[in-house]
């Protein structure tokens, strides 16, 4: 199995030009497209011509994809996922501007995931020549990376199946009902590889994204984020603070359509062998919102 | 300067010219349950018992639809009063949570 990593998240925005200015100049990401109403960014330390897509016309989640090492790899998927059962349609070089051929698979939430295995390369900012630690003249909160996403989902046990069986990924934490061997699943976290988590699952009402990530490179730039977040009058959902679950440092923010963003730094090294990590709902407090030890009035029930 | 009333307590707020509603609640010390404030996520709708507002930025189908505008939903973080208004919360009441503000709301800084 070779999934890598997330490779792009895919967003609806109500207004393109303050959706631009938003992840452009506060998140400091890098356009490298605008075409049919939808602009393209990277992160200065992703090499792929693209890692977040807005797209004018409503708000919320349209799809994301995982980029894959080869082509075979992408292959094993659509065969495993095709013989599970799930709706799996290819997709052609182009499709996706800038996107090799790949697969589409409808998750039985009604979420599309992509995969593939080739995007133009664009460069990293800092070049690959003797590079410097970062770009000299990094914009707003210079967000390096995109990470992850948390997705709602009515059934956990059974989304977290297909990523399990079909692309390989593992849980690194759960939140269950109980410590019971038959405990009921009610949010996963899962890793591709040595990071917490590459993708994450929540139980919920609806078929909607809750946030989508950046990595960021420590708890200072989460806090210079929080700064910048304050100057551009970027509503901050909470932090800084840490999350229980993860270990990560965070701050959640809302984009200006109101898709909720987050900067996450930290974390620890993951290995097939841990031991999965279970949070069970008496503390769910404090696995959301470690020094809180509350969850807040929006976790739970604001998502786009 | 359009009044905001919230019923049933019948508080009321003076809101500025172009101010969203929320901002004028927020601005007075009243605060309630809201999300994302960008007009995402549809948590701090309200009904719009009187009175008309508009939006100042586009509002998603999926948050806020042409059928529920029509019948009085109001999205309080992008509605601006173009009347006087009276809003009811959904289950919930208004909570006063900075007294201070709202015996300095009409204060200007320019």
């Amino acid at each position: 199995m070779a999934v890598m990593r997330m490779g792009y998240m895919h967003v609806k925005v109500t207004d393109l030009a303050e959706a631009k200015q938003h992840y452009a100049n506060t998140v400091g990401l890098y356009q490298t497209l605008e075409q049919d109403g939808k602009a393209y960014f990277k992160g200065w330390d992703e090499w792929d011509h693209h890692s977040v897509v807005i797209e004018e016309g409503g708000v919320g989640y349209v799809k994301c994809g995982f980029k894959c090492e080869k082509p075979e790899d992408v292959a094993d998927i659509e065969l495993k996922a095709v013989a599970m059962g799930y709706p799996v349609a290819r997709m052609t070089a182009g499709e996706n501007p800038e996107v090799g051929d790949g697969i589409r698979v409808t998750l039985p939430s009604g979420h599309e995931i992509e995969f593939y295995s080739s995007m133009t390369a664009w460069g990293l900012e800092v070049g690959t020549h003797n590079p410097d630690a970062f770009p000299r003249h990094m914009v707003g909160i210079g967000a390096p990376r995109l990470d992850h996403a948390l997705l709602w989902v009515q059934d956990v046990a059974e989304i977290e199946k297909f990523f399990m069986d079909c692309t390989g990924m593992w849980a690194t934490e759960r939140v269950r009902t109980s410590l019971d061997d038959d405990a009921h699943t009610i949010a996963t976290w899962l890793t591709i590889g040595e990071s917490n988590h590459d993708i994450a699952l929540l139980e919920a009402p609806e078929s909607k994204i809750h946030h989508f990530a950046f990595e960021m490179r420590g708890w200072n730039d989460i806090l210079h984020a929080a700064d910048i977040f304050a100057m551009d009058d970027t509503p901050i959902d909470i932090g800084p603070t840490r999350h229980g679950i993860t270990r990560g440092t965070t701050i959640y923010f809302f984009d200006p359509a109101g898709n909720r963003n987050e900067t996450f730094s930290g974390g620890y090294r993951c290995f097939r062998d841990r031991p999965v990590v279970t949070w069970t709902p008496d503390q769910l407090g404090k696995a959301i919102f470690y020094h809180q030890r509350e969850l807040n009035e929006r976790f739970l029930t604001v998502a786009t | 300067m359009p009044k905001l009333t919230v019923a049933p307590q019948g508080i009321s707020v003076d809101l500025n010219e172009d101010e969203t509603i929320l901002e004028g609640l927020f601005r007075h010390g009243y605060a309630y349950r809201i999300g994302c404030r960008r007009g995402g996520c549809a948590i701090c709708k309200v009904d719009l018992l009187e009175g008309s507002v508009t939006y100042n930025r586009p509002v998603a189908e999926s948050v806020l639809s042409a059928e529920e505008q029509a019948t009085g939903t109001c999205l309080t973080c992008r509605a601006v009063a173009e009347t006087d208004i009276t809003i009811a919360l959904r289950d919930e009441d208004l909570r006063r949570v900075a007294s201070l503000l709202a015996l300095y709301a009409g204060t200007r800084t320019g």
